[in-house]
């Protein structure tokens, strides 16, 4: 107990001279500080008042003669009465000091001073005069308006930070108020509107200037918080959700399937960053997925040497084609759901094209259904077989090409089938489009023929912008992967910045 | 049902009692009262407290305690008119507890065994919990906490928002008109226009004309929060904005002064939400603008008298006006070529202001669109 007494007496002259710094915490500083102690000071409340409440009045005051000073110090200080139950505790406190029968002048005054200080706790704010007088003059108390007031200054204030947030700290405001992740994580796993408004801003972007450039999307992404925040499988399925629909809605835009790859590509970065406590099983993430698929998907793509890539591929093909052609086990959502899954993974989806070109051998099926199923995910069975066979034809004709001394734009565009009597869909012509896009990159001839072919398939302002997309995510992937090829990404960078002035 | 009515009548008298108490315990006279007194007057507020919580749902029970309730209030001579407001509604019974206490805790005339008492009955300290509702120590510690929060936001995060209507003080007060309004109306028919009325002679005008243009552009099917207990008797606050700008129609005066007071940009988006008001407010704006002749000397149009709407208030309002979205930019611009065509139909400036206020109201637009980028002579302004 004398301990207990000791110690109390330090801790009262700590916080005695902490409160006396902070008075009333109307500087950024003195607010930061409160806020990070107003824990501890309520535990040093408990503890005062649990040896207060042993005394009558007047030993309180022989033990603590400047516990008045305190109380009020903290009693105008409002983070401290804001702060879970202080508010509660100081009123104990005071409680304490009251005399029940009052000897002299001097204890009457204390009893008015702390009926004073009581009245102070829970009376009216003093605001605008004429907010004051609107109030009063429709008849309402502060307990009638204070949560409608409080709900409307938190949304208020959620909207502004959550702009200061995107938009960076814009210097003109008064006061910058910076969030930590954590709190960021918590307005965002609270107030849905919020997390629904920084993506909207996300996809702002993707329409504007930064259309095509997946470098700027990629820091904006990051700078937005959004991976990171995804580590919580809530947030995840919120923003994963708000992909699906967009993807959706434009009937899958590639612009949109280019934001997932950067997106997840981030996220699974900041995953690994995390802490271990924060690790969730895939299935929460993931749920419409068998594990070992997402699993393999998850790997990263330079953790895996070269020479293996081939193999990976054909794994996931192997795994995809079971969940989708297997409707007995009827995975949720169907061929969507697995067609949704992949398409986060631009390391391995965007790889497909490139390995069928890179093999001088027999073009394997796994790859050519990855690849059809990735252009085509609604397509039936016999459709997709007639694409494999028609991808399977066109690698064929542009080996032999690539074999020959000279290429001409016209044997490419005749190898393509394009504007010619075959009958390719719009899938189909993508992935083929694709396909000769990559050969010129990479083929050693091709950087002769790239200007004219291209001219000879962007025939449309849609068509440019898709092959635009397709370039800088080439050169984005390129980038990433770690793929060194100073020729064919010259070429790429020269194509690119040709085709951006036409649009 | 003899038995329900004399229940009714029992409760009716209970109020009437704790009303009276109420209003007393701001005044001198808890001078005389003694700690006995100040526990009976708590348990009476406990009371009322626990018929507020039972009696909630139950429809024709609370009716008839908010029937009472209006009429001490028209009594009293509507919402606001006494020194200190009693009960108002049905809700207030919820925390009629809360009101007792902050008036008993802030009357200097109480004495100090009452004092001592009271200060004992709201905080008893730790460890004293119901198990059904809150207890008053809980209500006036979240009366404080809420407080201090409201503190801590106003005078550290806070900002007015150039936007009247998302600024978080003005939005709040509109809540609470519409939320009146729709009391108001559920007395009587006709009170509304007599309560806004009232309101208007009372309260700060300036004030006051904001709120409304706030209320004005609330959108349609907001949730109250104080509405929580009966959701079947909430009317869509559509019918307040209703009111509101009925009463605005049949008030010329304070129309007036809205238009006058109130930002351009503001009166726009509220006449765009609210077409009945377009007509009068044209109407204000050409008979303001009849008011103005042409100096020649200064190449200017000015006012005769001091209270005249300057020519650079008059553009603002129609430059505003003529971006609002159809058909209001429309009928603005139809107003105005009416009126140039009526004065004479110039094309020459300094003749009519209509004119004037045309070609002015075109080269700006026709800036903005070089600004821009755009186009020229697309533009039908």
């Amino acid at each position: 107990m004398a301990q207990d007494s000791v110690d109390l007496s330090c801790d009262y002259q700590f916080w005695m001279q902490k409160l006396s710094v902070w008075d009333q915490a109307s500087t950024l500083e003195t607010q930061q500080d409160t806020c990070l102690h107003v824990a501890q000071f309520q535990e040093f409340l408990r503890k005062m008042y649990e040896a207060l409440k042993e005394m009558d009045s007047n030993t309180v005051i022989e033990r603590f003669p400047t516990i008045g000073q305190l109380l009020a110090k903290a009693c105008w200080n409002p983070f401290i009465l804001a702060y879970d139950e202080s508010q509660k505790i100081l009123i104990w406190c005071l409680c304490c000091l009251i005399n029940k029968e009052p000897q002299n002048s001097g204890q009457s005054k204390l009893n008015s001073w702390i009926q004073g200080v009581l009245s102070h706790i829970l009376s009216a704010l003093r605001f605008d005069k004429e907010v004051a007088l609107f109030t009063q003059g429709l008849g309402y108390a502060p307990i009638d308006y204070y949560p409608g007031l409080l709900k409307n200054m938190v949304l208020s204030l959620a909207s502004e930070l959550r702009e200061n947030h995107l938009n960076g700290f814009n210097t003109q405001r008064r006061k910058k108020i910076s969030l930590p992740m954590s709190a960021v994580v918590c307005l965002w796993l609270r107030h849905l509107p919020s997390l629904e408004k920084a993506m909207l801003h996300l996809f702002e972007k993707l329409i504007s200037s930064e259309r095509n450039c997946l470098r700027r999307i990629e820091c904006f992404i990051k700078d937005s918080s959004l991976p990171q925040a995804a580590c919580h499988p809530a947030i995840f399925r919120v923003v994963d959700e708000m992909f699906r629909c967009a993807l959706l809605e434009t009937d899958g835009a590639l612009e949109i399937i280019a934001t997932i790859q950067v997106f997840t590509q981030c996220f699974v970065e900041a995953l690994e960053k995390a802490s271990k406590q924060l690790r969730f099983a895939l299935k929460t993430y993931f749920p419409y997925t068998s594990p070992s698929l997402a699993m393999v998907l998850l790997q990263d793509p330079q953790d895996i040497p070269r020479g293996h890539w081939l193999q990976t591929l054909k794994h996931i093909s192997e795994l995809l084609r079971e969940a989708v052609e297997d409707q007995t086990h009827g995975s949720c959502g169907g061929p969507f759901e697995s067609w949704f899954l992949f398409i986060h993974f631009g390391g391995w989806a965007e790889m497909v094209a490139e390995q069928l070109l890179m093999s001088a051998a027999e073009p394997p099926t796994a790859l050519l259904w990855l690849l059809a199923f990735y252009y085509g995910p609604r397509d039936g069975r016999q459709q997709r077989a007639q694409t494999m066979v028609q991808v399977k034809a066109v690698l064929g004709h542009l080996l032999a090409m690539s074999r020959s001394s000279s290429l001409s734009a016209q044997d490419l565009q005749t190898v393509a089938g394009q504007g010619t009597d075959t009958d390719l869909r719009a899938p189909a012509q993508q992935l083929i489009r694709h396909l000769l896009l990559n050969f010129l990159l990479w083929a050693p001839g091709g950087h002769t023929i790239a200007w004219d072919v291209i001219t000879l398939m962007a025939h449309t302002a849609e068509i440019t912008h898709e092959i635009i997309g397709f370039l800088d995510q080439t050169l984005y992937r390129w980038n990433r992967l770690g793929i060194e090829s100073p020729r064919s990404e010259k070429l790429a960078r020269e194509l690119l910045k040709e085709l951006r002035t036409q649009v | 049902a003899g038995a329900f009515a004399h229940l009714m009548e029992s409760l009716l008298q209970h109020l009437d009692r704790f009303s009276e108490l109420l209003a007393v315990s701001s005044t001198t006279y808890v001078s005389t009262w003694d700690p006995a007194t100040v526990r009976r007057a708590l348990q009476w507020a406990r009371y009322l407290r626990h018929i507020h919580r039972r009696f909630g749902r139950h429809g024709p029970i609370r009716t008839a305690l908010e029937r009472r309730l209006h009429n001490q209030w028209r009594q009293e001579g509507g919402f606001g008119r006494g020194p200190v407001p009693g009960l108002a509604n049905f809700q207030a019974l919820g925390h009629c507890d809360v009101l007792l206490s902050l008036r008993l805790l802030e009357n200097r005339a109480l004495g100090d065994a009452a004092r001592y008492h009271l200060v004992q009955q709201l905080f008893p300290g730790p460890g004293v919990r119901d198990a059904d509702e809150e207890t008053l120590q809980e209500s006036l510690a979240r009366l404080a906490r809420r407080r201090s929060a409201v503190h801590m936001l106003r005078f550290n995060g806070y900002r007015e928002n150039p936007n009247l209507q998302e600024d978080s003080l003005m939005k709040t007060q509109a809540e609470l008109l519409l939320e009146r309004l729709q009391e108001v109306g559920k007395a009587e028919a006709e009170r509304p226009a007599r309560f806004l009325g009232s309101l208007w002679e009372r309260l700060p005008q300036n004030n006051f004309l904001k709120v409304i243009a706030v209320a004005l552009l609330q959108p349609p099917l907001s949730r109250r929060p104080q509405e929580e207990l009966e959701p079947g008797i909430h009317k869509s606050p559509g019918e307040g904005s209703q009111v509101l700008v009925h009463w605005l129609l049949g008030n010329s005066e304070v129309f007036a002064a809205f238009c006058r007071a109130l930002p351009a940009g503001l009166l726009t988006l509220v006449t765009s939400r609210h077409p009945a008001l377009s007509p009068v407010y044209l109407g204000l704006l050409t008979d303001w603008g009849q008011r103005l002749h042409y100096d020649l000397q200064k190449g200017i149009w000015v006012g005769t008298e001091s209270q005249d709407v300057p020519w650079e208030e008059l553009h603002n309002r129609f430059q505003s006006l003529c971006q609002a979205p159809p058909p209001l930019k429309d009928k603005v611009l139809t107003a105005l070529e009416t009126c140039k065509a009526q004065d004479g139909d110039f094309e020459v400036p300094g003749l009519s202001i209509w004119t004037d206020l045309l070609l002015a109201l075109r080269s700006g637009a026709f800036r903005k669109r070089q600004v821009l980028g755009l186009s020229a002579g697309l533009s039908s302004v």
